[in-house]
């Protein structure tokens, strides 16, 4: 098993994740509403009225 | 239960959920002065809700301080709260 993940096709993941610096922030009501206080880390998934 | 008291809780809830952002983020960015100010306002506010709240409704965990008699144990337990109240 070992080295399949090792070849190319098999590479499980690459994380990059950008250092993040603070900018704006959501007052404490919409920041417990939203689940982040940074506007930059909202990401709701937004989903069509399929189900 | 009356409206005031889910408010203030509400309330609570909300900053100490900052609380926790803030905290989380000074972890990695311990030298942002804006980061630790904007914590340390917030900090300051929860220990005045919360004493606030307690001052009224009683402690609000068990390991804070309680009038005579015991009263942690007469207050709403957290599912008991109509929190559409406020």
């Amino acid at each position: 098993m070992r080295t399949e993940s090792k070849r190319r096709e098999f590479q499980l993941a690459r994380a990059y994740v950008p250092f993040q610096i603070m900018n704006n922030v959501y007052n404490s009501k919409e920041a417990l509403k939203k689940g982040t206080l940074f506007p930059e880390l909202y990401m709701p998934y937004k989903y069509e009225k399929r189900y | 239960m009356d409206r005031e008291q889910v408010c203030l809780l509400k309330e609570i809830m909300e900053v100490s959920f900052v609380l926790d952002e803030t905290s989380l983020y000074l972890d990695t960015h311990p030298n942002d002065e804006r980061a630790l100010r904007l914590h340390n306002n917030y900090a300051q506010k929860y220990s005045e809700i919360v004493s606030l709240y307690e001052a009224k409704y009683g402690p609000l965990q068990n390991h804070n301080m309680s009038q005579y008699p015991w009263a942690y144990i007469n207050g709403p337990w957290p599912w008991e709260f109509d929190y559409r109240l406020c």
